[in-house]
């Protein structure tokens, strides 16, 4: 049986015996490669749910969505590995109840998909501190690497063209699952904080601040970097800073539902080799 | 006889365009996006793709523009405003999309306030438009009335003869008259036939779901929350449309000096209507969606009788969440009788 | 004859430590640059990144964060938050290209008027080595808005 048909067969369980009220997961979209997110609420729809190697968006985001679960009800998702560290983070930021998040899990396997045993993120937790110590889910990147050889001034005039092209339509922060502020800072205009103004300047200064946001809390899903119009490379710079965090403070973003967050947590003894 | 723009003269023409003055602006791939963009020759154009990931909106409304300058004294408040920037420009390769997207925007920037931005740099440029011999899944034009071929808002419509080797020049209005009697000589006579345009299948019967936007009882109804419930709320789809033309203003600076500039801005963000004291019209994000496309296929249609749609499919083609206009429309035509 | 280039320099102080340091510094009548902007705050835990983007903004050549050393914060641990933002705040600064020697860190107590004093005179020196901040200069002049630094 294919790994869609049996999450079908699943879905439709767990509709009708009311042990969740949706399922978010995908469903084909205008063209044969696209995939588009789908709620299900309904066991007569489960057909529409489609699963395969080219569902790659993060689907964790809309779990956050203004009182989806507020009525305690319980939500199943299809996520691939990065969306299960995802629930983790929002967990651990106590965005949502991980015990009303039915994981529907499957990750790249070649140029299909196989099936992640579990179905909550507790049941994913020695699967996700496998991830971690993987050290091909994370560090050398070969962009990243020519970046680190340039001079402060070629990389200044690399990220001068990328964000020269932002035309700030904040798709990058919407297909986040980590944005899930209320009110953005860009967004705080009395006074107004982050420049709205899509010049190079403002450009700067509205993108290092969201990698800054992410810091340790990216998972490196790409929504972003996907969703931007304008091809801004922005897993680069959010790789960039999960090496940070992984190599000053051994932190790996999701590891667990109670994981600290790396920049509201410190040790006393925290090294660093910059302060006068 | 018709005439016949030879694509080995482009660069000929570049050059006497320049030299009397004008921009020469047109597709151009850098950074891995391709734009209207000025170019200095002709190899730097990117002619052959479907169209441009960003509208030719922005040669006209740019995403930010600095209107006023201000200083405030003791005694009084200095200002200075920035005019319009003058100088003639050709936009050389626009899509006949993009070329209509500038036109429906004319009636509204001319409306109860005539907005001498956008005015200036209309009178001031000549747009070339070549007509599409390919398209692709999301182009959509044919549905909103128009054609890969429409002359709606161009001044020269080029179409491409076989092997790509020139386009059959038809002039559409004096501005564009003008632009190439300077260069009349650079033209041949020919007699070849052009290519045909792009087949774009028609996407919805736009007739139809006009009528079912109009029904009152329909602005309440289900489908909206349906359609929209994946929307994620970013602002791409309305800053890649070539009509979408909201704006906002923003003081830039601190309480003593700054700069007053004109932003775009967006129906898709909850901000955008977001009042002082908290309270929120447009609360959802299926408030914001059904605001959009009732504005261009209702409200703006009963107000300047035309569609704020060119039908350039950027809105499906870029959206993170595989929404757009194709979709809801062809989604409406359903719930017809 | 060229001038000498005076570089503006913003400095992000906490006021239990560095501020009264600098408050020493004066008192003890020790001279020291003036090319130093003081803006004083709670805590290093209150100084957002965000500050610096802004210092760069307004067209500061460089920019000085300070606090009270570790272990010595009025409010426990502010610092202790501070010391890891600042480090992945600074790599962040590094991959965008904004040079790590124009955005300097450093603990200085109360006590230490003399430390604050050579300090800013070093910071001085060093950053009107490197010359003004051209490229993020640039990028002011294109918003047309004047740099209030």
């Amino acid at each position: 049986m294919s790994i869609e048909v049996q999450y079908r067969n699943r879905a439709k369980e767990l509709l009708s015996n009311g042990e969740v009220k949706l399922v978010v997961g995908y469903t084909g979209g205008t063209t044969p490669e696209r995939r588009r997110p789908v709620f299900i609420s309904s066991a007569e729809q489960v057909d529409r749910l489609v699963l395969d190697d080219l569902c790659i968006a993060n689907l964790s985001g809309y779990l956050v969505t203004e009182s989806l679960l507020s009525d305690e009800k319980s939500v199943a998702v299809f996520l691939r590995p990065e969306g299960i560290r995802s629930i983790n983070i929002l967990a651990a930021e106590n965005q949502l109840n991980p015990d009303q998040i039915v994981i529907f899990g499957f990750e790249p396997a070649g140029n299909t998909i196989k099936a992640l045993d579990g179905t909550n993120a507790l049941e994913f937790s020695e699967f996700v501190v496998s991830l971690s110590e993987n050290p091909s889910v994370s560090d050398s990147d070969p962009v990243i690497e020519k970046l680190e050889k340039m001079s402060a001034q070629e990389r200044f005039s690399f990220w001068q063209d990328e964000f020269s092209k932002c035309i700030k339509c904040y798709a990058c922060r919407q297909a986040c699952p980590m944005c899930y502020c209320r009110r953005c800072i860009v967004d705080c205009n009395q006074p107004q904080w982050i420049n709205t103004s899509p010049h190079t300047l403002g450009n700067f200064e509205w993108n290092i601040i969201r990698a800054f946001h992410l810091a340790g809390r990216c998972v490196e899903c790409g929504n972003c970097d996907r969703a931007c119009p304008v091809n801004i490379p922005l897993r680069l710079i959010n790789r960039r800073m999960a090496v940070e965090a992984r190599e000053s403070f051994d932190h790996f973003a999701g590891l667990s539902m109670t994981q600290e967050p790396v920049l509201a947590s410190f040790k006393k003894d925290d090294s660093e080799t910059f302060i006068l | 006889m018709p005439k016949i723009l030879s694509a080995d003269k482009l660069d000929n023409c570049i050059e006497r365009w320049k030299s009397s003055g004008n921009t020469v602006i047109g597709p151009v791939r850098k950074s891995n996006i391709s734009a209207y963009r000025p170019v200095e020759k002709a190899s730097e154009f990117e002619l052959d793709i479907v169209l441009p990931d960003l509208s030719i909106k922005e040669l006209f409304f740019p995403q930010t523009e600095p209107i006023l300058k201000y200083a405030i004294r003791k005694q009084a408040i200095d200002t200075t405003e920035f005019l319009p920037p003058s100088g003639k420009r050709i936009v050389f390769g626009a899509r006949p999309c993009d070329a209509s997207g500038v036109a429906i925007d004319d009636p509204l920037f001319g409306w109860d306030y005539r907005d001498e931005y956008w005015f200036q740099r209309r009178n001031e440029t000549v747009i070339v438009s070549i007509a599409c011999v390919k398209a692709d899944d999301f182009c959509m034009c044919t549905s909103l009335n128009l054609a890969p071929d429409s002359t709606m808002g161009s001044d020269i419509l080029l179409r491409p003869i076989n092997g790509g080797k020139g386009w059959l020049v038809e002039e559409i209005t004096d501005r564009g008259r003008d632009a190439f009697a300077s260069i009349a000589d650079l033209l041949q006579e020919s007699t070849e036939s052009p290519v045909p345009p792009a087949a774009v299948p028609e996407k919805f019967n736009l007739e139809a779901c006009v009528e079912w936007l109009k029904n009152p009882e329909n602005f309440e109804s289900r489908f909206w929350k349906e359609i929209s419930v994946r929307c994620i709320g970013c602002a791409s789809c309305t800053y890649l449309c070539p009509t979408c033309h909201c704006f906002d203003i923003q003081d830039e600076g601190d309480t003593y000096s700054g700069i007053r500039r004109k932003n775009w801005d967006s129906c898709s963000f909850a901000l955008f209507t977001m009042h002082t004291s908290g309270h929120n019209p447009r609360s959802t994000q299926s408030a914001r969606w059904r605001q959009r496309i009732m504005h261009k296929f209702n409200y703006f249609p009963g107000k300047f009788s035309l569609n704020k749609c060119s039908g350039c499919g950027r809105c499906s083609r870029q959206c993170p969440v595989d929404m757009g206009i194709t979709e809801t429309l062809q989604e409406i035509s359903k719930l017809l009788p | 004859m060229s001038e000498q280039f005076e570089p503006k320099i913003v400095a992000f102080v906490c006021t239990y430590c560095t501020y009264a340091g600098a408050d020493l510094a004066g008192t003890s009548r020790l001279k020291y640059a003036p090319n130093v902007r003081l803006v004083r705050l709670p805590c290093t835990g209150r100084i957002s990144p965000m500050f610096i983007l802004k210092a760069l903004q307004k067209g500061a050549d460089g920019v000085l964060i300070s606090g009270c050393h570790p272990g010595d914060c009025h409010f426990t641990h502010g610092n202790y938050h501070a010391r890891r933002r600042w480090t992945v705040f600074r790599a962040l600064l590094d991959f965008t290209g904004i040079p790590t020697d124009r955005v300097k860190y450093s603990w200085i107590s109360a006590a230490e008027g003399v430390k604050f004093a050579e300090l800013i005179n070093t910071i001085t020196e060093d950053i009107r080595a490197l010359g003004p901040f051209t490229q993020y200069h640039g990028l002011i002049e294109e918003t047309q808005s004047q740099a209030s630094l």
